[in-house]
C-alpha cells in the first residue's frame, strides 16, 4: 500500500473507480444486455459512484486545509519535547510525587520544565499499583518514621494539596485502621526497643499485653505472642492508584510533560579528575536522555540538565545505562545501584466470620500479614518469604501453593476464622528491593554529577511517597534538605559499606 | 571603505578553502585584523559631514561608531560559536561561518549606503542569513515559530516602506542620504500621513517598538549564541539607524503624529521591564531588558533634539555591547548545564569567582550604574524627553528603577544563593571565554573616556 497525496489520491482514486464502474466493465466482458431500465440502472450507479467520489475528495481536501493537524511533514504522536529541565524516568507515585514537588516549590510559574517518562501507560507492573497500600509509622529508623508520619499528615490533608479546581475532589479511600505487629520471645525486645523509638520520635503507638489484645481484638488468638504493638494515628491503608492519580492529575496541571516511552540510554560527557591523594576519577555528566517510543525503534534525544532515576524495581537497570557499576570491585567507580525487583505475592480471600471491621493490618512474627479489604468480609493476606523462599521475578505469575503452604496456615493459626476462608483472588508485583539494607536511596551519586536517586525502598516506597518527592524536590530547588534531613540515605553509604538497616522488615 | 568590504568578501572564500584544522583560528584572526582596521573610522577628517566617501557608501558619524561596532562583533561571534559547533561535520560549520560572513557584508553594507534603497535592498538582506541561522541551528522546536514571527514582522512592517521609497524617489528625484535633507517636502494631507507611518513602520518594527515586539523574545531565545549576539548587537540598531536617517524628512508632521508611537515606546519600557522581573528563562529576561532599552532609544529618535540624538546613538553603541556580553554569560551557564532556567542555575559565584566579575560589571552597567556609557546615553536621553514634556520623567524614572531591580535580580539569582549539588563539577571557564568577555567588557569602559566618538554629530 504506497501512500499518495492525500489530494491527488482522490482523483486517483475517483479514476480507478471509473474503472471499476459496471457499465464500463460489462462493456469491456462483452456482455450486453440492453433494456431501458437496466441502462437507467447502471446510470444511477455511475452517478451515486460519482458522487461518493466527490464526497470522498471533499474530505480529504477539508483535512488539508488550516484548522486540521495534517502537516505534510509526519510528526510521530507522543513525542517527548527535545529539551527539558528535569527529565523523572518512572512515572509511579515517586516520580509524580517528585514532578508535584518541584512544580510546587517553584516560586514562578513554569519556573523549570519537568517531564515524566513512563513506558508503560496501563502500570501493569508497576509496584505502587499492585501495593498493599498500607502506610505505618512502626520502623526503628527516625528518619523512616518522621517520612511516614509527614506522609500520613500530607494524605490526611490530600485535599488542600491535590485538589484540581472544577476536577473531581481526591478521595484514596484511606482506612486509618492501624498497624498491628506481635511478637513472640526473641522479638520482643526488639518491638520494645523500636516502641520506645517511636514514642520518642512522636509516633502515636501502644504496646499492648496479650490480654489486652485478647480484649481489643477477641477474633485473634493470642497463642505465642509476648507483645504486641498497635498504631493509634495516621496509620492504615489506601488506595495507591487513587493516590498516583491524584499526583498525576495534579501534576499535569501544574504543567508537568508527560511522555509514554522508555529510557533506553544516555548521552554524557566524561570529565577526567584528580582526586587528593592522586588517583584520576573520572566524573560524568548527563546531556541527553535518549527515549525509545512504544511499540516503535524510534528514539528521541531529551536535552536535560537534570534527570531523577525514579525507576522503581528497574532503577538498576536505568543505573547501569549510564554506567554505574562498570569498574573493578571495591572502587567508588564499581559500586552497583543495589536495586532489584522482588517478587511478592498478595492473596485476597473470603471469610464470613472474619475479624469484622475492626481489623488492623495485622503482621504476626513468621511475617505473616492480613487487612481488611473493603466492608464485604473480604480480606488481603500474605507473607514475606524467607531468602530460600524468594520467588523468581521474571514474570508477575502468582504461586498459589505459597499460599497452601505457607500463608493459610499461620493466617489459620493466628485467627481461628481464618480456618475456614475461600481464596478468590491473588496477584503478585515487585519490590523496588535494595539488596544492601532495605532501605531507601536518596540523593545525589558522587560520580554521576546530575542523576538523582528516589528508589530502593523495597516496599515502604508508596507510603513514603509524598515526603520522599518534597525531599528530592527541595535536593534539587534548594540545593539541601530542608524539612527532613535524608542524608543517612546517600548513595555514598554503599561504598563505604554502612548499612541502615531496620529492625523489622517486611 | 574597500579595506574593509574586500576583505570581507574575501572572508567568504577563506571560510571554505581553509583546512578544517585551522579554520576557526584563521577566521578568528582574519576577522580582528579587520575590526582593528575598522578602527580607522574613527578618524574623521570632516567635522560633521561625509568621510570615507565614493559614490555609494559613506561613512558619518552616525553610521562610524555602528560600523565598528558590527566589524568588532564578527570574531567575538566567532569565538563564542567554537564550542558549540564543534561537534559538527566540517560542512556545517562552513556554512555557519558563511553564513555569520555574509550577514556582516549586508550589514557593512547597510550601515554605510549614502542611498536608501541600497540601505533597504542590504536591510532586507540580513533578514536571510539571521533566518537560516535561527532555525538551523537554533536549539528547540519552539525555532521553527521563533523565525516565522521574525520573518513575518520584518517583512510586514518592511513592505510598506518600500512604497515609501519609491514614492519619495519619484517626487524628489534622488534618495541620497547627502541631500535628503534638503528636499523641502511639505507634508500635509492625509496621503502624506500614511506616507510618514509608511516610512517609520518597518524601522519601529525592528527597534522594536512595545507593541510589534513579539518576535524579539522568540528570535533571541531560540536563535544560537551568534545569533543572539547579532540580533541584540547590531540587528536592532538597523532599525535605530534607519529611523535616524529618515527622520529628518518627516517634518513638520512629526510633531503630531509621534504622539502614538512615544506613549507605545515610553509605556513600553516600564512594560517590558517589568515582565523581566517575572521570567524564569535567562535569554528570555536579557531580550525583554533589550526592548525596554530600546523603548528609550526610539522615543529619542522621535523627538529630534540634538541631545536625544546623542543620547541615541550612544545608548544603541553600549546597549549593543552590553547585551552582547549578556548573551555570552548566560550561554557559558547554558553550555554547562544545558538549560537555561534561572532556577537551576544558582549561586555560581563560589565555584567561579572569576566569571562572578563579569556578571557583576555586565548587571551593573545593564543598569547604567555611572561612569558607563550606558548611563551617558540614558541621561541624555531622559533629559532630553522631561525637556519635550515633564511628565515622562515618571515614567523613564519609574522604568530606570525597575531596569535596576530586574539587572541585580539577574545577578542575585545567577551568582548568589545557594549552590545546588549538581553544578559542583561543571568545567571552570576556559580562557576563550574570559577572553570573549573582556572583548565586550573593555570597548564599554574604555568608550567613557572618549564618548566624543559615539556621540554622533549633533553634540
Amino acid at each position: 500500500m504506497f501512500r499518495l497525496s492525500r489530494c491527488g489520491a482522490g482523483a486517483v482514486s475517483f479514476l480507478t473507480s471509473l474503472h471499476r464502474c459496471p457499465c464500463l466493465r460489462s462493456r469491456g466482458l462483452g456482455r450486453v444486455a440492453f433494456s431501458s431500465s437496466a441502462r437507467a440502472r447502471r446510470r444511477d450507479d455511475f452517478v451515486k459512484d460519482l458522487e461518493n467520489e466527490f464526497v470522498k475528495f471533499r474530505q480529504k481536501v477539508k483535512e488539508v486545509l488550516p484548522g486540521s493537524d495534517w502537516s505534510p511533514l509526519y510528526q510521530t504522536p507522543g513525542l517527548p519535547p527535545e529539551r527539558a529541565d528535569i527529565v523523572i524516568v518512572g512515572g509511579g507515585v515517586m516520580g509524580w510525587s517528585t514532578a508535584y514537588w518541584l512544580k510546587k516549590k517553584e516560586a514562578i510559574r513554569e519556573g523549570v520544565r519537568v517531564v515524566v517518562i513512563e513506558r508503560d501507560p496501563t502500570y501493569s507492573r508497576a509496584s505502587t499499583v499492585l501495593s498493599v497500600g498500607g502506610i505505618r509509622q512502626q520502623f526503628s529508623l527516625s528518619e523512616n518514621i518522621h517520612l511516614s508520619m509527614q506522609s500520613a499528615h500530607f494524605l490526611r490533608n490530600i485535599q488542600e494539596h491535590l485538589n484540581v479546581v472544577n476536577e473531581d475532589p481526591v478521595d484514596i479511600q484511606f482506612n486509618p485502621s492501624g498497624y498491628l505487629f506481635l511478637a513472640g520471645k526473641e522479638e520482643s525486645g526488639i518491638l520494645e526497643e523500636n516502641y520506645r523509638i517511636q514514642r520518642d520520635e512522636g509516633a502515636a503507638v501502644i504496646l499492648l499485653t496479650p490480654q489486652q489484645l485478647q480484649r481489643k481484638f477477641p477474633w485473634i488468638n493470642t497463642d505465642g505472642v509476648v507483645v504486641a504493638s498497635y498504631g493509634l494515628e495516621n496509620e492504615g491503608w489506601f488506595d495507591p492508584w487513587l493516590l498516583l492519580n491524584a499526583f498525576r492529575r495534579k501534576a499535569i496541571s501544574m504543567g508537568v510533560y508527560q511522555c509514554h516511552g522508555e529510557v533506553v540510554g544516555f548521552e554524557h560527557s566524561t570529565r577526567d579528575m584528580e582526586t587528593d591523594d592522586g588517583r584520576s576519577i573520572s566524573l560524568k555528566r548527563i546531556h541527553r536522555a535518549i527515549v525509545r517510543m512504544p511499540n516503535s525503534a524510534e528514539c528521541q534525544p531529551v536535552e536535560c540538565a537534570l534527570l531523577v532515576n525514579a525507576a522503581g524495581a528497574w532503577s538498576g537497570k536505568v543505573a547501569d545505562m549510564i554506567g554505574i557499576g562498570n569498574g573493578p570491585e571495591g572502587t567508588l567507580e564499581g559500586t552497583k545501584l543495589p536495586v532489584e525487583p522482588r517478587k511478592r505475592y498478595a492473596y485476597v480471600f473470603h471469610c464470613p466470620n472474619g475479624p469484622g471491621l475492626e481489623c488492623p493490618l495485622c503482621i504476626d512474627h513468621k511475617r505473616t500479614y492480613f487487612r481488611r479489604e473493603g466492608l464485604g468480609g473480604n480480606y488481603l493476606g500474605g507473607r514475606s518469604p524467607t531468602e530460600e523462599e524468594e520467588p523468581e521475578h521474571s514474570d508477575l505469575e502468582v504461586d498459589y501453593t505459597y499460599f497452601q503452604e505457607a500463608v493459610w496456615p499461620n493466617l489459620a493459626h493466628r485467627v481461628p476464622a481464618f480456618e475456614s476462608l475461600k481464596l478468590k483472588n491473588a496477584w503478585a508485583g515487585y519490590y523496588d528491593y535494595n539488596t544492601f539494607d532495605q532501605n531507601a536511596i536518596i540523593g545525589t551519586h558522587p560520580l554521576v554529577s546530575n542523576m538523582f536517586f528516589a528508589t530502593g525502598f523495597s516496599g515502604h516506597g508508596l507510603q513514603q511517597s509524598p515526603a520522599v518527592g518534597r525531599a528530592v524536590a527541595e535536593l534539587i530547588l534548594d540545593g539541601k534538605f530542608k524539612t527532613l534531613d535524608l542524608g543517612a540515605f546517600d548513595f555514598i553509604r554503599f561504598y563505604k559499606g554502612t548499612k541502615v538497616l531496620e529492625n523489622n522488615i517486611v | 571603505m574597500l579595506k574593509i568590504l574586500i576583505p570581507t568578501i574575501m572572508l567568504f572564500f577563506v571560510s571554505w578553502l581553509t583546512p578544517k584544522k585551522w579554520l576557526w583560528t584563521i577566521i578568528t584572526t582574519h576577522s580582528l585584523l579587520i575590526a582593528s582596521l575598522s578602527l580607522l573610522w574613527f578618524k574623521w577628517n570632516t567635522d560633521m559631514g561625509w568621510d570615507f566617501l565614493n559614490q555609494y557608501l559613506g561613512i558619518d558619524p552616525l553610521s562610524a561608531p555602528l560600523l565598528i561596532l558590527t566589524c568588532w562583533l564578527l570574531p567575538l561571534m566567532i569565538l563564542a560559536s567554537q564550542n558549540h559547533m564543534y561537534m559538527e561535520p566540517i560542512i556545517r560549520q562552513r556554512t555557519y561561518i558563511m553564513l555569520l560572513i555574509s550577514l556582516q557584508t549586508f550589514l557593512i553594507l547597510a550601515f554605510s549606503a549614502t542611498e536608501m534603497i541600497m540601505f533597504y535592498v542590504t536591510f532586507e538582506a540580513t533578514l536571510i542569513p539571521t533566518l537560516i541561522i535561527i532555525t538551523r541551528w537554533g536549539n528547540q522546536t519552539e525555532r521553527l515559530n521563533a523565525g516565522t514571527y521574525f520573518l513575518f514582522y520584518t517583512l510586514m512592517g518592511s513592505l510598506p516602506l518600500l512604497i515609501a521609497l519609491l514614492i519619495m524617489q519619484n517626487n524628489i528625484g534622488s534618495l541620497s542620504m547627502l541631500i535628503m535633507q534638503y528636499s523641502q517636502l511639505d507634508l500635509t494631507t492625509w496621503a502624506d500621513k500614511f506616507w510618514w507611518t509608511a516610512c517609520l513602520t518597518a524601522f519601529l518594527v525592528k527597534m522594536p517598538l512595545y507593541g510589534v515586539h513579539l518576535w524579539l523574545p522568540k528570535a533571541h531565545v531560540e536563535a544560537p549564541i551568534a545569533g543572539s549576539m547579532i540580533l541584540a548587537a547590531i540587528l536592532l540598531k538597523l532599525g535605530g539607524y534607519g529611523m535616524m536617517r529618515i527622520i529628518v524628512m518627516l517634518n513638520p508632521l512629526t510633531k503630531e503624529m509621534a504622539y502614538p508611537f512615544m506613549i507605545l515606546a515610553i509605556w513600553g519600557i516600564i512594560m517590558t521591564s517589568s515582565i523581566c522581573l517575572r521570567q524564569t528563562d535567562l535569554k528570555s529576561m536579557i531580550a525583554y531588558s533589550s526592548v525596554s532599552h530600546m523603548g528609550l532609544v526610539a522615543g529619542a529618535i522621535l523627538i529630534q533634539t540634538p541631545w536625544s540624538f546623542a543620547g541615541a546613538i550612544t545608548l544603541m553603541i553600549a546597549h549593543g555591547l552590553i547585551s552582547s556580553t549578556l548573551f555570552c554569560l548566560a550561554n557559558t551557564n547554558y553550555e554547562r548545564m544545558h538549560s537555561r532556567t534561572l532556577l537551576l542555575a544558582r549561586g555560581t559565584q563560589i565555584i567561579l569567582p572569576l566569571m562572578a566579575t563579569w556578571w557583576f560589571l555586565t548587571n551593573l552597567a545593564n543598569l547604567a550604574l555611572p561612569p558607563t556609557i550606558n548611563l551617558m546615553g540614558e541621561l541624555l536621553i531622559i533629559t532630553s524627553l522631561f525637556n519635550w514634556s515633564n511628565w515622562t520623567i515618571l515614567l523613564t524614572g519609574f522604568g530606570v528603577l525597575i531596569t535596576a531591580s530586574y539587572s541585580l535580580y539577574m545577578f542575585l539569582m545567577t551568582q548568589r544563593g545557594p549552590t545546588p549539588q549538581h553544578l559542583l563539577s561543571i568545567y571552570p571557564t576556559h580562557t576563550r571565554e574570559h577572553l570573549l568577555l573582556n572583548l565586550h567588557l573593555i570597548p564599554t569602559l574604555l568608550l567613557i573616556l572618549k564618548p566624543e566618538l559615539i556621540w554622533g554629530w549633533t553634540c
